[in-house]
């Protein structure tokens, strides 16, 4: 019988150079999945190896195969065996809960971030690709997706910027709606600046200009940047024409000053300007913030906005951990009453199998040679053997869906002769297997 | 009281209880423009607060109707009048929302429309002025038109001196994640106020030929056509200043309230006048 674990290692149990020395490079994952698929007891299994997490998903059939995944993380790539000490591991339900909760990104270093459900497709598609994945894995995964997805659109975790340069973006968007088609000044050839450029390129800002007091790289900048570099002389003209400038300098002192804008404002003739200073110290004048139709934001500003929305994603983190537990929930019911079916299909059998018998037999001794009577005779057996079978039938699906149905199970199996179920397999060939050892293991892994 | 009295009212209430619960409702975490935003629940409730509204307008409708067809159309009396403005308004909303969707400024509007019907509709009911002419009835139409856009206008720069105080001041609260971009509440002011002020000139000009020949009164001296004469000097400044200086943003926002208000002061002028004189 399969049993879902996890184990790894992520930003919450070890630092950057434990996470660089464990991560598995892409082009041998291929290899690691075919090694660890090979181990005794180990008939699924699957890598994500991202830079905050490096996990492995699997379906373990013995107690000792955690073991040897653990070892063959470890001593399988020569890594020191205090490495240990950073690995985590959850089995069952405390795994489920786990893969529900990476995927939903409520394990990652920004809560509410995308691109881990993205990871962990990918980590999944290439585990189906490989052959590593069989019935568990098949069930989990896609409920975890769609976890993830529900989580994204029924609570507000990932609405807000959890950055300083989409921070800006959003900012941009709250001045000027649409952002296609708007001009942006660059003041500064700093690498803040660059990130924050590329944000607002992404957003659909049309045009770029580059201004720097070192022309070449200015150049370089707006080379990178698909945009246009300017002369230092030229800032003046820029500041009336753009409707949104960045500014990261390296200046010790203000490079926008009030009465620079103020002009600027007059040729502009009031429309809006929203200036991002991200340098440190500060390239613009805080005055500037009190010219009217002008929005200043610096690095403060930012990161209060930015720290402000995580605080909100944490709250909605609240909501969407219930939406995990209902899910395990569900899941852990799911799979119980996945249990029963073989029971169920076997008792379907035997009921009909006497029926049918039944009804052949009166049939034979019919008077009538009406084909329509014998039609009759045998639709009778059925309808009665389904009316029989209503009540057992949703007994033993409540049964497995609210506690332990072993017993009725075995009553039933006994009662009735049932053939006893030898059809649970596991491994990426089979195609339905309960998932009692996940109803059965409590929070910390262990067997209840 | 009109047949509908009551059901207007419900769904004016249905639609701003809406209207409220999308600006406190979460948002989704889907990115805009994104064909899965179909699906956001919030949507639902701003699509279902306008289909309310749109209701409660049509239903306004049939009260004005059927209140003309007994005599008491909004020439009549300031009562009638404010009704017709309010209805105006809810439609100027709604007209606005077919192109751009601002549910925010329904949380504005709508209450207004409400509290204005509601006034109209349980306030002392004056004498009839006895038969309009049709310079009467072209003057109220285009008044209250104009009226109802500056409304909207003024929703529009509530809306605008909210959210820009919140962005001055480096907050991001609710309202501001769900009103519009500025820019664009700006240019909802300019529009409505562009058509709102051609419409009360028309207005104005017919209503100095309709008091010109009314025997009796103050003729232009009259503090209703001296309330609305300041209301249209204030609108044509604002538009002067943006056309010549570029005046746009906050102060064009303070002063679009300023105007709104003053407008609305002529229909109270009127109505104060038909109370006492009941």
């Amino acid at each position: 019988m399969a049993t879902l674990c996890v184990i790894g290692l992520s930003h919450r149990t070890a630092p950057i150079d434990v996470r660089e020395k464990m991560a598995v490079p892409s082009d041998q994952l291929d290899d690691t999945l075919r090694r660890l698929a090979s181990l005794p007891g180990v008939p699924e299994v699957m890598v994500i190896s991202t830079c905050n997490r490096v996990e492995i998903y699997a379906a373990i059939e013995r107690p000792d195969a955690l073991e040897l995944l653990r070892r063959t993380l470890i001593e399988g790539r020569a890594l020191p065996e205090s490495m240990r000490a950073h690995l985590y591991s959850h089995e069952g339900r405390a795994a489920l809960r786990h893969l529900f909760r990476v995927s939903s990104s409520l394990d990652s270093m920004v809560i509410g971030e995308s691109q881990i459900l993205g990871q962990v497709k990918e980590a999944f598609t290439l585990a189906v690709e490989i052959g590593t994945v069989g019935a568990l894995l098949q069930r989990c995964l896609p409920r975890a997706f769609q976890l993830a997805k529900r989580v994204r659109s029924e609570t507000d975790i990932a609405r807000s910027s959890a950055s300083v340069a989409s921070a800006a973006v959003d900012l941009a968007a709250q001045i000027f709606g649409e952002l296609r088609g708007r001009s942006v000044l660059v003041v500064g050839a700093g690498k803040m600046g660059d990130l924050s450029a590329r944000h607002l390129r992404a957003a659909g800002v049309e045009k770029l200009f580059v201004v720097n007091r070192t022309r070449a790289r200015a150049d370089e900048l707006a080379a990178r940047l698909e945009g246009t570099a300017h002369d230092w002389n030229d800032l003046d003209k820029l500041l009336g024409q753009v409707d949104i400038v960045l500014c990261s300098t390296g200046a010790t002192e203000p490079v926008l000053r009030a009465d620079r804008i103020s002009r600027a404002m007059k040729v502009r003739r009031g429309r809006w300007l929203f200036l991002i200073d991200i340098a440190v110290p500060r390239d613009v004048e805080p005055e500037v913030g009190n010219i009217e139709n002008v929005y200043l934001y610096d690095v403060d500003a930012l990161d209060n906005v930015v720290r402000s929305n995580l605080e909100g994603r944490h709250k909605e983190g609240q909501k969407a951990e219930q939406m995990v537990e209902v899910e395990v929930d569900r899941f852990h019911a799911a799979e119980r009453t996945q249990g029963v079916v073989p029971t169920i299909k076997a008792l379907r059998a035997r009921f009909h199998e006497i029926a049918v018998a039944e009804a052949e037999r009166l049939v034979g001794r019919l008077e009538s040679k009406s084909e329509k009577d014998r039609e009759l005779v045998r639709h009778l057996a059925e309808a009665i053997a389904n009316k029989l079978l209503h009540e057992p039938t949703t007994v033993l699906k409540r049964e497995a869906a609210e506690a332990d149905a072993a017993p009725l199970v075995d009553a039933v199996t006994r009662l009735y002769h049932l053939p006893e179920d030898d059809s649970q397999e596991t491994g990426p060939r089979a195609r339905v297997v309960p998932l009692h050892a996940v109803a059965e293991l409590d929070e910390s892994g262990k067997k209840r | 009281m009109p047949p509908l009295f009551p059901a207007t009212i419900a769904l004016y209430g249905v639609a701003c209880a809406l209207f409220f619960v999308h600006l406190f409702a979460p948002p989704s975490g889907l990115p805009v423009g994104q064909p899965e935003q179909r699906k956001d629940p919030t949507l639902a409730i701003s699509r279902a607060a306008r289909f309310a509204l749109a209701l409660a307008f049509a239903s306004h409708a049939v009260d004005i109707g059927w209140l003309c067809t007994k005599g008491m159309h909004p020439v009549v009396n300031a009562k009638e009048a404010i009704s017709f403005a309010a209805w105006l308004t809810c439609g100027a909303y709604l007209g606005v929302s077919w192109k751009s969707k601002i549910p925010a400024l329904g949380v504005v509007l709508v209450p207004i429309t409400l509290i204005l019907d509601l006034a109209a509709r349980l306030g002392p009911s004056p004498e009839a002025r006895g038969a309009a002419s049709l310079l009467a009835i072209v003057h109220i139409t285009l008044a209250s038109a104009g009226t109802a856009l500056f409304a909207v206008a003024a929703g529009g720069a509530i809306l605008y001196l909210v959210e820009e105080k919140s962005l001055k001041a480096h907050r991001t609260g609710r309202m501001l994640r769900r009103g519009p971009a500025l820019e664009t509440l700006d240019t909802l002011n300019r529009r409505c106020i562009a058509l709102g002020f051609a419409l009360f000139t028309v207005a104005l000009v017919t209503g100095a030929a309709w008091l010109v020949q009314m025997p009796g009164g103050h003729g232009l001296w009259s503090p209703q056509y001296l309330v609305a004469s300041a209301a249209w000097l204030l609108y044509a400044g604002l538009i002067g200043a943006r056309i010549v200086v570029g005046l746009r943003g906050r102060r064009a926002a303070v002063l679009t309230v300023f105007g709104a208000v003053t407008a609305i002061g002529v229909l109270v002028i009127y109505f104060v006048r038909d109370v006492r004189g009941a």
